[in-house]
């Protein structure tokens, strides 16, 4: 029975080597535990793309490393390969074919694995840590995008050493999400861009911010007819912004929703406002998923504007999130993220990676 | 309506002021919002019941109705619906009404739904330049189900369709889910068949309700019947104008134009994306939006809507900035600077140690200082310091390299590690300082 499939219940079944000791809350929502986990946090995960068959998942950490492990259809995670860099890994994406990984660090430089090979090579170098990559396929071009603390945007043909095109940005980039022929980026002082993709990368528009606080995380999203028509924006106070490009009425159309939050407004408690730290889009059903500084992650239907599920509270805050190309699989990773400063980090601490069957959780609501 | 005692005209919230176009939805919304037991959600039927029911299953007292306006929370006034709302009340709304009526509603936007969470209405109205109406209550969280008057706001230029007017999407009276969400964003279609009695848009409708206003194919009836069933959206005569054909199936170009813009470059691109047959691209210029309009108040909403927002509740003066992230209600789970969580982190020496050096032994984290005080001291060294200095060519130790860099051709490598875990980074680049973690086998191979 596929531990992963649409029919079946995933549960409790699978690699769990830590028992359920009662007062252990590093996985309340008993899903899957990868093996071999990486020392250090999680800063992005990555699945691979259908043209692969199976599912592939990849992690980059704080400890340097990118990982590599197999998922198996009952949920077994096999680990397969491991790269370095020489300052920790801030993300990390494949490339359209699932050959290739393209992976971004603190040291400046993004990398190609080529995971048949098992080599990577640098192809990318700034002058201030990388903090995104992504692959983009256009038909008439191909490159990687890595956008950087440097305050810009550059694009790169993996044979050659220079870029075939550098974008300023305002600020340093934070966060970006390509879905051709639109990429998004955020940078610091609430910067906000979009930019086309077709014959070359151009920059869009330039959007003023709908959050009101540090921007975290961005990921669009698509139409019915599979074309990317906005995204959402994730910040640092715990809310959520989704926003159409060419939405009929903005005013209507685009709002923003709080989340990762703790307390009821009920309570007399000041309320405690959390980072989000990762958004992920389900590839069929078009709800998303956020994970929060928290130690939750919930899933959304930004069309109906309700929220399906809040999970338990993890015990570590969850750094990154990621579905699997036909979500089936949601991936997340607990791990500290910094929230609250260098005093709470415990590098003795395990970081976890988890796996939960996506295929039902995350149907849209039915609209009335 | 036309009688004289009439209460309001349309039915009101008396613990928060807000409007609704129909008791029963004003109902709802009182049980869902004040009447609902904040430990078991159960849903009671008036401010004393709930009082009773929190007394006698959680043995708790409440003193306040949830989610009141200060001065009309009292918890032992029996309201139900428009029932029991002390008359002196019904006449200061009944003034206030008025006055509003002149100036009609100003826009009033819903950013957040009530199924998401509970919402401070400074935090959400982000799209909301003006102040709200006080009377109004414009509660974020609650949406007022057909509030048409916003739309009414004479201020609505023409052509600023965006400026939302404030029809909350929501329609958070109907605890479930949206029921006039369907079409969702398309408020327009179809105006919500559900609402019961729809009265025609606002007979209130302000004058100063630009007629239909040229909305690029928005037939002007539209605004006039429009909506004001719960739930409907669309609102706003003119904006919602817009929404009219683009029915979901329609699809727009996302970049309108874009094609225009960049020489149209079909053929393939070198590695500069010039074509490589030879029309010169043209300048990266932001292509022209099919709809000017759209576009334009698009921009001019944003910039509107957010020009209240200000700058966010952090002072975000100079290098570095700092949050303000406590507050009497709420306590922000950051660190103070404005600065992401992992420029923080990667300012420890811990996770510089291995950065490549030009040439150098491993190095802690140098000042700042040789950068040219590029940076005013920050607590940390900012990440772009890094050990890179800024004389080196920008490509650090790998600008030299570039040309030779066999880095860059595949298969030039020396087969570093086939096994699966542990295979030796870099192929390229001057000998590193050995990194923590892993043994020098790297350097011998790397060497180019």
């Amino acid at each position: 029975m596929s531990l992963f499939g649409t029919t079946s219940g995933f549960g409790t079944s699978g690699t769990s080597m830590f028992g359920s000791t009662a007062t252990d809350n590093h996985n309340p929502m008993k899903d899957i535990e990868v093996t071999s986990s990486p020392d250090d946090s999680i800063g992005c995960l990555s699945f691979s793309p259908p043209t692969l068959p199976g599912n592939f998942l990849i992690a980059g950490s704080w400890a340097n490393d990118v990982r590599c492990w197999e998922v198996q259809d009952n949920g077994q995670t096999i680990p397969k390969a491991q790269q370095m860099h020489t300052g920790p890994v801030l993300d990390v994406c494949w490339s359209d074919d699932g050959s290739k990984v393209f992976t971004a660090s603190c040291d400046k430089t993004a990398k190609m694995w080529d995971l048949n090979s098992n080599q990577a090579i640098q192809i990318a170098q700034h002058d201030a840590p990388v903090k995104t990559v992504h692959w983009i396929k256009a038909p008439n071009y191909s490159c990687v995008m890595t956008g950087s603390w440097d305050k810009t945007l550059k694009f790169w043909d993996t044979r050659s050493p220079s870029p075939m095109m550098t974008l300023q940005l305002p600020e340093r980039c934070y966060c970006a999400d390509v879905v051709y022929p639109m990429a998004a980026v955020a940078t610091a002082e609430r910067g906000l861009i979009v930019y086309q993709l077709e014959n070359q990368p151009s920059e869009f528009r330039r959007i003023e911010s709908p959050l009101k606080h540090q921007h975290r995380c961005v990921a669009i999203f698509k139409d019915k007819q599979n074309k990317p028509t906005g995204f959402a924006l994730g910040s640092i106070e715990g809310r959520v912004a989704i926003h159409y490009i060419n939405p009929p009425n903005p005013a209507k159309d685009n709002f923003t929703f709080k989340c990762h939050r703790s307390n009821g407004t009920n309570t007399s408690a000041p309320q405690d406002i959390y980072a989000v730290n990762g958004i992920a889009f389900h590839p069929v059903h078009g709800t998303l998923a956020t994970v929060g500084s928290d130690g939750r992650f919930s899933f959304w239907d930004k069309d109906a504007r309700t929220k399906l599920k809040t999970s338990e509270q993890l015990d570590q805050p969850i750094s990154a999130c990621c579905f699997n190309h036909n979500g089936n699989i949601f991936a997340y990773a607990s791990s500290y993220d910094w929230s609250k400063g260098h005093e709470f980090y415990n590098p003795q601490k395990k970081n976890y990676i988890f796996l939960r069957n996506a295929a039902e959780e995350l149907k849209p609501r039915n609209k009335k | 309506m036309g009688r004289k005692k009439k209460k309001q005209l349309k039915p009101w919230c008396w613990y928060c002021n807000r409007d609704f176009d129909d008791e029963k939805i004003l109902i709802q919304h009182q049980k869902a919002k004040h009447f609902k037991c904040h430990i078991c959600h159960k849903k009671l039927y008036t401010g004393p019941g709930l009082a009773i029911h929190c007394m006698q299953v959680h043995k708790e007292t409440i003193d306040a109705v949830p989610n009141a306006i200060p001065g009309r929370t009292d918890i032992e006034l029996e309201i139900y619906g428009m029932e029991g709302i002390p008359e002196k009340d019904m006449d200061e709304r009944r003034r206030l009404l008025e006055q509003k009526t002149q100036e009609s509603q100003k826009k009033k936007q819903q950013d957040d739904s009530d199924e998401y969470d509970d919402d401070e209405s400074t935090a959400s109205t982000s799209f909301q330049p003006q102040p709200v109406q006080p009377q109004q209550g414009y509660i974020p969280p609650m949406a007022q189900p057909g509030l048409p008057p916003v739309p009414g706001a004479p201020g609505m230029p023409p052509g600023i369709p965006p400026l939302m007017p404030g029809v909350p999407p929501l329609m958070p009276g109907m605890p479930p889910v949206m029921p006039g969400m369907p079409p969702g964003m398309m408020p327009m279609g179809g105006m919500m068949p559900p609402g019961p009695g729809i009265p025609p848009l606002m007979p209130g409708m302000p004058p100063g309700m630009p007629p239909p206003v040229p909305r690029p194919g928005m037939p002007p009836m539209t605004q006039a019947q429009a909506v004001t069933a719960p739930g409907i959206l669309n609102r706003p005569p003119a904006p919602a104008a817009a929404v009219p054909t683009p029915q979901p199936p329609v699809t727009k170009p996302l970049f309108p134009s874009a094609g225009q813009a960049q020489a149209a470059v079909q053929g393939p691109v070198g590695t500069d994306f010039k074509p490589l047959n030879s029309t010169p691209a043209t300048t990266t210029e932001p292509p022209k939006p099919t709809f000017p309009a759209y576009t334009q108040s698009t921009a001019s909403t944003t910039s509107t809507t957010n020009s209240t927002a200000a700058k966010p509740a952090a002072s975000i003066t100079s290098k570095p900035a700092t949050l303000t992230t406590t507050s009497a209600t709420s306590k922000l789970i950051h660190p103070d600077e404005d600065i992401s969580l992992e420029e923080r982190r990667a300012q420890l020496p811990k996770y510089q140690r291995n950065l490549p050096r030009p040439g150098q032994a491993p190095m802690g984290n140098p000042p700042v200082g040789p950068i040219g005080g590029m940076m005013p001291p920050q607590p940390g060294i900012p990440p772009q310091q890094q050990g890179m200095r800024p004389p080196l060519p920008p490509h650090g130790q790998y600008g030299g390299h570039h040309q030779a860099m066999p880095g860059y051709l595949p298969g030039a490598m020396p087969p570093y590690g086939q096994g699966p875990p542990m295979v030796p980074p870099y192929q390229g680049g001057p000998p590193r300082p050995p990194m923590g973690m892993r043994p020098p086998v790297m350097s011998q191979g790397g060497r180019y």
